[in-house]
């Protein structure tokens, strides 16, 4: 899939702004060129070869705290995702087959989750909890996980009532066996493009989060933090949220692209996208 | 039969529009001042307590005294008061024919009333400041006498703004409504009052000094973020806001009024010397030479505010010149004394626990101070905060006093055994009490007043309990409708105040 997502402009910019994104989660933190915790009495300065972002209102070294931040930022993102992804896409295909009673219970679990407003609900538990992004987005991956829950449920009917996999159930296939040969294969597709998607939700929700101050302890740095104290200094230095707000933009639009991507090579439409430049390369012939 | 229409409609209109409250609209030609402000939580002036919400409180509320520009107190609903001989009883007299909103009489029973409340009731925040009040009696309708538990000169400032604004005794049946629904004698009284949304106030024709207040109402409406306080006056929305320094040249920009009140503010950082590592003295002096106070005044003042190490302003009465600079900033002092107190560069967590974003950057700022000289310090946003530290259960945070018209109250409170600013009760330094009773005890006229106010402040400045940094102007910006405002230090006095229709 990797490879045909690939061959779309969409999804080699898409792969290539989150790879970026991912090496400064990785390796933001060394490549800070000062620390950034530590304030200078240079405080609000403009952007210089000393300071390529300016500094802050302690004298931070801005972009230092854009790369050592990158990593809160991208981590929380991903956690929310794989938390929804495990919470919902399992009791999503299981419903299918483990009787009225747990399909019930299940649907009426989801359609609570999907009522609850998980930004208030994820400062609610920073406040029981105490403050951090782990626990902020434990919570909120478990209330996005209703989107996976719905998707891998749907994928799953439509596998299920299907003749072959009716006849392999009279032939003695195991539900276990069903699972991992036919609906897992058509559950994966729409499963990839909510994962993208819920991955940008979660850069949103990490983002703003951070931005109230919600999730990480002073002075530790998010991109939602940075722009939320650049915010309070417009008057020194109005070009200043502009860094933090297109990084935060930029992976968000990357994600939503990426799932477009996806959607796009593993849908009807998209095949025929795909092989119809196929054939325009010379590469392939339609099937 | 469409003019027919159109003339019920109107009278529809017209119905309700009388039908609704206080809609927010002063009428054409009124005199309004909209002022952007943190609105108070509480409107019942014994409940309300510390920080700067009896500035506001002051629009619907009358004082016993009030201060001048110099801080001296003046008369206010008390015309006069004199002490006796022995200065342990001093009589207020009060104006004659003084009324509350609610057309009960202001007189010297209401006083008394309000005073015993102060004092008595359960969630009293006055109560620690009236310990020098015995008995409270009424003779006749204007003259209220004071019997005091020792001899003390500073009644008349104590009784003033903060500690006396006097509350309508038929209201004050039910302090909880009276919370919420003020009854003073203020020069306004409050129409409408949404709490977290806005309050409006109309002038009070019955305020004694009626015939000075210019304006004819006022909407307090929720403060917005301070960056976007300047464009809110700039487009007209508002007429007077609190200022964050950080918005002063934005202000200037923008061609608005700012206005620097001076205060008695002082913020610090206060400890727990009964709660380890800070029982060792050791740490404490680490603390004390490491704080580089120029550093608030530059990031956090932006150099409007100035270093202090007293609890109020260098240029206060009681600010004592001795005791000043006594632990200058010294990191290579302060390391070694922790060494000495047995910590090894980064082996001394601790949590520096602060209410939000009021102490955020100096927050920071202590952080980075301390962690320079070796102790490791986390920051911890409490929204909670007030419990633990009015209990003294923190061993470190930050705090600040908007300051009070009364020195000798400003020592008390950060250094005495109950002191509300004082995280390390019932710990006092030696020789405070002392210091204080003498302080008291000299009449505000006396040329030994300064003398001893300041051998006050030096005893209380033993107390290992603080590490005072800086003070800061009260700021304030003001549209060109509003008149310049008198610079009574720490408040806003109605009186004379015009704004343009």
């Amino acid at each position: 899939m990797i490879r045909r997502v690939l061959r779309l402009t969409s999804g080699r910019i898409a792969i290539g702004i989150l790879g970026f994104i991912a090496f400064l989660a990785v390796f933001g933190p060394i490549l800070a060129p000062q620390d950034p915790l530590e304030g200078t009495t240079d405080i609000l300065a403009n952007p210089s070869s000393a300071h390529l972002l300016g500094t802050d209102y302690l004298g931070r070294d801005v972009l230092s705290r854009l790369l050592d931040g990158s990593r809160v930022s991208v981590l929380g993102a991903v956690q929310v995702a794989l938390i929804a992804l495990v919470v919902g896409v399992v009791p999503g295909i299981l419903s299918v087959y483990f009787g009225r009673a747990f399909e019930w219970v299940t649907l009426r679990l989801a359609d609570t989750l999907v009522a609850l407003p998980f930004l208030v609900f994820a400062v609610a538990v920073t406040a029981l909890l105490g403050n951090g992004i782990p626990q902020a987005m434990f919570v909120v991956g478990i209330m996005v996980s209703p989107l996976f829950y719905r998707v891998a449920r749907a994928a799953t009917l439509s596998v299920a009532r299907s003749q072959y996999v009716e006849a392999a159930i009279v032939a003695g296939a195991s539900v276990g066996w069903v699972v991992r040969k036919h609906v897992w294969v058509k559950v994966l597709p729409p499963i990839a493009v909510a994962l993208a998607n819920t991955t940008g939700v979660g850069f949103v929700i990490v983002s703003s989060l951070t931005f109230l101050g919600i999730g990480v302890q002073p002075p530790a740095p998010t991109w939602g933090g940075v722009l939320a104290s650049e915010l309070g200094y417009l008057s020194f230095q109005p070009w200043a949220p502009l860094a933090p707000t297109a990084l935060i933009m930029a992976t968000v639009w990357a994600c939503n692209l990426l799932a477009d991507a996806i959607r796009d090579v593993t849908g009807q439409a998209g095949r025929a996208l795909l092989n119809t430049r196929k054939v325009a390369d010379g590469s392939a012939v339609t099937a | 039969m469409r003019q027919k229409a159109l003339a019920v409609l109107a009278a529809a209109v017209l119905g309700l529009s009388a039908c609704a409250g206080d809609g927010g609209a002063g009428a054409a030609g009124e005199s309004t001042l909209r002022w952007a402000v943190t609105l108070p939580a509480h409107w019942d002036p014994v409940v309300s307590g510390s920080g700067a919400q009896f500035r506001i409180l002051s629009l619907a509320y009358a004082s016993l005294t009030e201060i001048d520009e110099h801080g001296k107190a003046v008369p206010n609903l008390a015309q006069s008061w004199d002490y006796n001989d022995k200065g342990d009883q001093v009589t207020f007299h009060l104006r004659p024919g003084l009324r509350f909103s609610d057309g009960e009489p202001l007189n010297a029973a209401a006083v008394k009333a309000y005073l015993e409340r102060a004092k008595t009731q359960e969630n009293s925040a006055l109560d620690g400041d009236l310990t020098s009040i015995e008995s409270v009696t009424a003779q006749g309708d204007l003259d209220v006498v004071i019997q005091l538990t020792q001899v003390d000169h500073q009644i008349p400032l104590l009784l003033g703004e903060r500690v006396a604004q006097i509350t309508s005794p038929k209201a004050a049946q039910d302090p909880a409504k009276l919370d919420q629904s003020p009854v003073g004698a203020g020069p306004f009284v409050v129409t409408e009052l949404v709490p977290g949304s806005h309050v409006y106030l109309r002038k009070n024709p019955d305020y004694w000094d009626a015939a000075n207040i210019h304006i004819d109402r006022v909407e307090l409406q929720t403060a917005p973020d301070a960056a976007t306080v300047v464009s809110g006056l700039k487009t007209g929305v508002y007429d007077f806001a609190n200022l964050t320094a950080s918005q002063v040249k934005a202000a200037e920009a923008a061609g608005l009024d700012v206005v620097f009140q001076p205060g008695f503010n002082a913020s610090n950082i206060s400890i727990n010397v009964n709660k380890a590592p800070f029982t060792n003295p050791k740490v404490v002096d680490a603390v004390r030479y490491a704080t580089n106070r120029q550093e608030f005044v530059d990031k956090v003042t932006f150099g409007y505010g100035k270093a202090t190490d007293q609890p109020f302003p260098p240029e206060y009465l009681a600010y004592d010149q001795r005791s000043a600079n006594r632990y200058p900033y010294d990191p290579e002092k302060a390391r070694s004394l922790l060494a000495e107190a047995g910590y090894a560069p980064g082996q001394l967590k601790l949590d520096l626990v602060i209410a939000g974003q009021t102490y955020a950057t100096a927050s920071e700022i202590v952080q980075s101070q301390l962690n320079a000289v070796g102790f490791d310090i986390t920051i911890k946003v409490d929204p909670n905060w007030e419990k633990p530290f009015f209990a003294k259960d923190l061993a470190l945070s930050l705090y600040g006093t908007t300051g009070r018209e009364s020195p000798v109250q400003t020592l008390t409170a950060h250094f005495g055994p109950n002191g509300p600013l004082n995280l390390s009760t019932p710990y006092q330094p030696e020789g405070f009490e002392k210091a204080v009773s003498l302080a008291r005890g000299t009449p505000l006229d006396s040329p030994d007043y300064a003398k001893n106010l300041q051998a006050a402040t030096r005893a209380g400045l033993e107390s290992r309990a603080l590490v005072f940094t800086y003070s800061q102007p009260n700021i304030f910006v003001k549209s060109r409708k509003v008149s310049a405002i008198t610079p009574i230090p720490g408040q806003i006095h109605w009186t004379g105040l015009k704004v343009e229709p």
